[in-house]
């Protein structure tokens, strides 16, 4: 089954399941997966931290990526995941051009990212991060296989 | 050769379609203070179509009217007449706007959601900042891209040389005025001057990536630069070009922006975007 990652959103699948995110710009895109237990979820956040309203992030926890990573976490071990198994990859997290530090949300996106996997002692096993591109990311739970579309291009995670 | 490809689109231009007759009578009547409601449901009354599409949007979640309304006289009492002009405005352009869009890759709907989410986002910035919000941000924001409806198709076919030019570190309206002579932002304003739009919306379609270059400080063309910008950056509306545009420093500046209004907005946004676009997609 296809499911479909929307902005400030998270979806998991199992096997014979293709999770899709369209047009991540400055959002994070982070994909987990069990190969053993053949079990993922991805999840498409919008801002980095919670605390700029916690209103919305009670609503919509996916919407913040302190608060959607540990939920996406969460969710892949209630079905069976196993942290030591699990291999984590992240995309999207790009800037408008020029140096507006303002407008670096996709920078703030990835560095809590980073925090929270370190001080969980996860690793990143792969990463297509920054730049000025929107990026389309397929993520079939059967394989684990993670293809980037960007420009019409496709290539692998 | 890039004149001849300047004056291919200059003619297709002409060609865009205008505007539907009532929404163009309404727009005259804009700085007319004495308009009642009796005249808005005269010009409606011989558009059910359009009608139909207003009162959708008038009881869109995105109001919150305490009850539903049913007639254009009821509307104009709840939401006030220039607030029921952009929402004829909104209703005239969905149709052209729910195409899909060449050259920029945009799917079906795509450009609409976009417009949307910018007029939403430009009307919660000024109140965040605490700006009175000028009067036509919300149409000025709707009708910001356009130009890209005429522009897309130009786009694809030199798309390459477009693209090799922005990849040279440029934004990519630059890179399309170097490859056509004009990009998508001046076409707009042309065809919103061929509708005989005020000079004001005019101008902050014009200038809506160059705010710094709109002669006279304007606070309406500043929002709708940092909500465009934004609106691409939370993958709304984000196409081939990716987020290969600048913000401008003196545009934030002059608004007197910081990261933490820039964020709040952004939360906010998509909600709002929701309420307004679901009437359409449900119906």
């Amino acid at each position: 089954m296809k499911h479909i990652v929307v902005v400030a959103d998270m979806k998991v699948g199992q096997k014979g399941d293709m999770i899709v995110t369209y047009a991540l710009g400055s959002c994070l895109g982070l994909m987990v997966y069990d190969p053993i237990a053949q079990v993922g979820g991805m999840l498409h956040a919008m801002l980095p931290l919670s605390k700029i309203n916690p209103q919305k992030a009670e609503a919509n926890p996916f919407m913040f990526v302190d608060t959607g990573v540990p939920a996406l976490f969460k969710k892949i071990y209630s079905m069976g995941g196993q942290k030591a198994r699990l291999i984590v990859k992240a995309a999207g997290c790009g800037q408008p051009l020029g140096k507006n530090e303002m407008f670096k949300i996709g920078d703030r996106n990835y560095t809590i990212l980073k925090k929270l996997l370190w001080k969980n002692g996860i690793l990143l096993a792969a990463n297509a991060i920054g730049g000025m591109i929107g990026r389309t990311v397929y993520f079939d739970i059967s394989t684990g296989r993670t293809i980037i579309s960007s420009k019409g291009l496709e290539s692998e995670l | 050769m890039k004149q001849t490809k300047l004056l291919n689109i200059l003619t297709k231009v002409k060609s865009f379609p205008s505007m539907p007759g009532a929404a163009e009578k309404l727009l005259k009547m804009l700085d007319n203070p004495d308009m009642t409601a009796a005249q808005i449901e005269q010009i409606l009354r011989y558009d059910p179509g359009l009608t139909a599409n207003l009162l959708k949007l008038t009881n869109s979640a995105y109001f919150g009217l305490p009850c539903k309304v049913g007639s254009v006289g009821q509307a104009v009492v709840l939401l006030g007449w220039k607030r029921l002009i952009q929402l004829v405005m909104a209703s005239c352009v969905n149709a052209i706007m729910g195409k899909p869009v060449p050259g920029y890759d945009l799917p079906a709907g795509e450009l609409w959601r976009h417009s949307i989410a910018v007029s939403v986002a430009a009307e919660d910035l000024a109140k965040e900042l605490k700006i009175s919000a000028p009067e036509n941000i919300f149409t000025a924001a709707l009708l910001h891209d356009v130009g890209k409806l005429v522009l897309g198709s130009f786009v694809k076919e030199d798309l390459e040389e477009i693209e090799i030019e922005a990849s040279r570190g440029i934004s990519f309206e630059l890179a399309e005025h170097m490859v056509l002579g004009t990009n998508h932002a001046e076409i707009g304003a042309q065809i919103l001057k061929s509708w005989s739009f005020p000079p004001a919306l005019v101008n902050a379609v014009r200038w809506h990536h160059d705010p710094d270059s709109a002669g006279k400080t304007d606070t309406l063309v500043d929002i709708v630069h940092v909500a465009n910008i934004l609106c691409l950056m939370i993958g709304i509306g984000v196409g081939r070009e990716g987020l290969c545009y600048k913000p401008s420093p003196l545009a934030t500046k002059r608004l007197g922006l910081k990261t933490n209004d820039l964020e709040m907005v952004a939360s906010r946004t998509l909600q709002y975007v929701d309420d307004l676009c679901d009437v359409f997609e449900t119906s």
